[in-house]
């Protein structure tokens, strides 16, 4: 019965491997370990745009419009044109910002008129001693600045009176705001009480933003709004979102770095152990040599039983490549990290290129092999 | 056709300013069975190495059936070794995770295509068709031998090499290897055998002798 030529090839690729399984398992740890990171690093890398940009949106509002130096105030209803014009997804929160003396029973002292539903987004990095006013229509509760509350003594809880003429409204004091800037010495009001209070209706001073930047959006969008609305001033906040540019270069390269530094490893790993089963195969390559063997048949039998190896290691390495990239995604991100198509075929190229590299010395040495000295025991 | 299945002319062979081989003239016909023989250094497995193409000579002439081996490149070499002869050293050289049954495959496979039936018919031959399914490390040293034979002659090859054939056997399994060669003669195989046991020389229908890299006798027996 006559059996194909691809079937011996097949018997010598296996049973050669099966034979030193003790190394072939060093070879999958390695390689599978080096698919592995390549995965989770990869996954990540890809996922990493969208997962910074929201991880950094804690830094605060990153763009700002508002009207310019000669034109007084922004209309909210610009404001609220922008806003509608704003990719819903890429909108985290926003908020325009009026600013006004008001008489207290205390002192006369700086209101701040803000969007309070906005401003837990907006503004996550203020601390507050209490609790935030968290509906925007709350004409009953306010907050204060912590230099401000220290001046006139006041504390959670307190009541505080505006005055105008007659009139007067009594506040409630739901939070103490520290957040290291100007904040902290205004009394924060909900915008539009200040505006009714200051006569100011449908008035800002400006509007803050927080945009998600992770394909670089808030450019973009700058750009667009100085078309729609060249009476305004549209733009990025730099010192943020260059920030947050900044950060995802130096992760990205980070990352890279470490996948490089585990390839070169597992490289390193692969080509020391291979070497040493072609060291221990040399009389095995002469027979075959001897028997008639083309040599660029024994490079090519050493290359299939290292994709071979590689193949499984690439499955493996994927699987472990996701679990770790999910373990990544949740004690980095508090997230998941999808595994994209380009994680899969980098994968699978950097892998079969790290297997064949580790490979190339060893089956060419494999394939020099003399016969004749190798045969006669020397 | 040429009437020698092997001769050489004035063929010289040297490593460097060492001379292994000094103006070898032998000629080996057809169906013959030969010993070359020689106390260790006298050149006997350069001159195999040469005749079986796993070398090649600094001067003069080899013919291989025939064909002169100086004008065969790597690949021509390498057909020779897989289509002409059959070859069998000291040691048993075989593949470890091979049975008996493909390593004698492993011939055929280089030589054109395998064939099981032809490889198990070869295999009881030399009386091992109890022990085709075991590895090398499951067979005896004399049974390690024969699937080397089995190998070297699966594929019909005229010429059989056998380079100190019996050297790690004991005396029943000489015996053995002895008696196939007898046979394989008997049927018109060219054998030729390098051997420094004058013993073996017996069995041959001449021998060979170097010395220092020079035929320095040939015995008809």
């Amino acid at each position: 019965m006559a059996a194909s030529k691809q079937s011996m090839g097949r018997l010598l690729v296996i049973r050669s491997l099966k034979l030193r399984m003790r190394r072939v398992v060093i070879v999958l740890a390695a390689l599978t370990m080096g698919a592995a990171i390549i995965t989770a690093m990869a996954g990540v890398y890809f996922d990493i745009n969208e997962k910074m940009s929201h991880e950094l949106r804690s830094y605060g509002a990153n763009f700002f419009v508002g009207p310019k130096e000669d034109q007084g105030t922004l209309s909210t209803t610009d404001y609220q044109h922008i806003v509608a014009l704003l990719p819903e997804a890429d909108r985290v929160a926003s908020s325009p910002y009026l600013y006004g003396l008001v008489q207290t029973d205390l002192e006369q002292v700086v209101a701040m008129g803000v969007d309070f539903g906005q401003m837990k987004k907006l503004a996550p990095f203020w601390q507050v001693l209490g609790e935030r006013v968290g509906v925007s229509f709350d004409e009953r509760n306010v907050m204060i600045g912590s230099k401000l509350a220290q001046r006139l003594e006041l504390k959670v809880g307190a009541k505080i009176n505006l005055l105008q003429g007659n009139k007067r409204h009594t506040f409630t004091i739901k939070g103490i705001v520290n957040s290291g800037g100007d904040e902290d010495n205004y009394l924060i009001v909900n915008l539009s009480f200040l505006q009714k209070w200051l006569h100011q209706s449908d008035q800002a001073h400006y509007a803050l933003f927080s945009i998600d930047n992770n394909m670089g959006q808030v450019s973009t969008i700058a750009q667009q709004l100085k078309k729609q609305f060249p009476n305004l001033v549209s733009r990025p906040i730099l010192k943020v979102s260059a920030s947050e540019g900044k950060v995802l270069d130096k992760i990205k390269l980070l990352m890279g770095v470490v996948a490089l530094v585990i390839l070169v490893l597992s490289i390193l790993c692969v080509n020391t152990t291979l070497t040493a089963m072609m060291s221990e195969r040399r009389r095995e390559f002469a027979l075959q040599i001897a028997l008639g063997a083309p040599r660029k048949q024994i490079m090519s039998q050493i290359m299939q039983e290292t994709l071979l190896m590689a193949g499984i290691s690439i499955v493996l390495g994927l699987a472990l490549g996701y679990v770790l990239a999910q373990i990544l995604g949740h004690t980095v991100f508090s997230a998941s990290i999808n595994i994209r198509l380009p994680v899969f075929v980098l994968t699978v190229l950097l892998s079969v290129s790290a297997a064949l590299l580790a490979a190339y010395i060893p089956a060419v040495r494999a394939m020099k092999v003399d016969p004749a000295k190798v045969l006669k025991g020397e | 056709m040429s009437e020698f299945a092997i001769e050489t002319r004035g063929l010289v062979k040297r490593f460097g300013q060492v001379c292994a081989l000094d103006n070898v003239n032998i000629a080996v016909r057809k169906g013959e069975f030969v010993a070359i023989m020689g106390a260790s250094g006298s050149g006997k497995t350069t001159l195999m190495n040469i005749l079986t193409c796993l070398d090649t000579h600094t001067e003069g002439q080899v013919f291989l059936d025939g064909q002169e081996a100086s004008l065969l490149d790597e690949d021509g070499r390498r057909n020779f070794r897989a289509e002409k002869i059959g070859l069998l050293f000291q040691q048993f050289h075989l593949i470890p995770y091979l049975t008996a049954l493909q390593n004698v495959m492993l011939a055929q496979h280089y030589h054109s295509v395998t064939e099981e039936d032809a490889a198990k018919k070869v295999l009881e031959d030399v009386g091992l068709g109890h022990r085709m399914d075991h590895l090398p490390s499951q067979l005896s040293g004399g049974e390690q031998q024969r699937v080397c034979i089995a190998r070297a002659l699966v594929n019909d090859c005229p010429i059989l090499f056998a380079d100190e054939p019996t050297g790690n056997l004991d005396e029943a399994n000489e015996k053995i290897v002895l008696d196939i060669f007898q046979k394989l003669h008997a049927n018109k195989h060219t054998i030729i055998m390098v051997t420094h046991n004058p013993d073996l020389g017996r069995y041959t229908d001449r021998v060979i002798r170097l010395q220092h890299g020079k035929v320095i006798e040939e015995v008809q027996n």
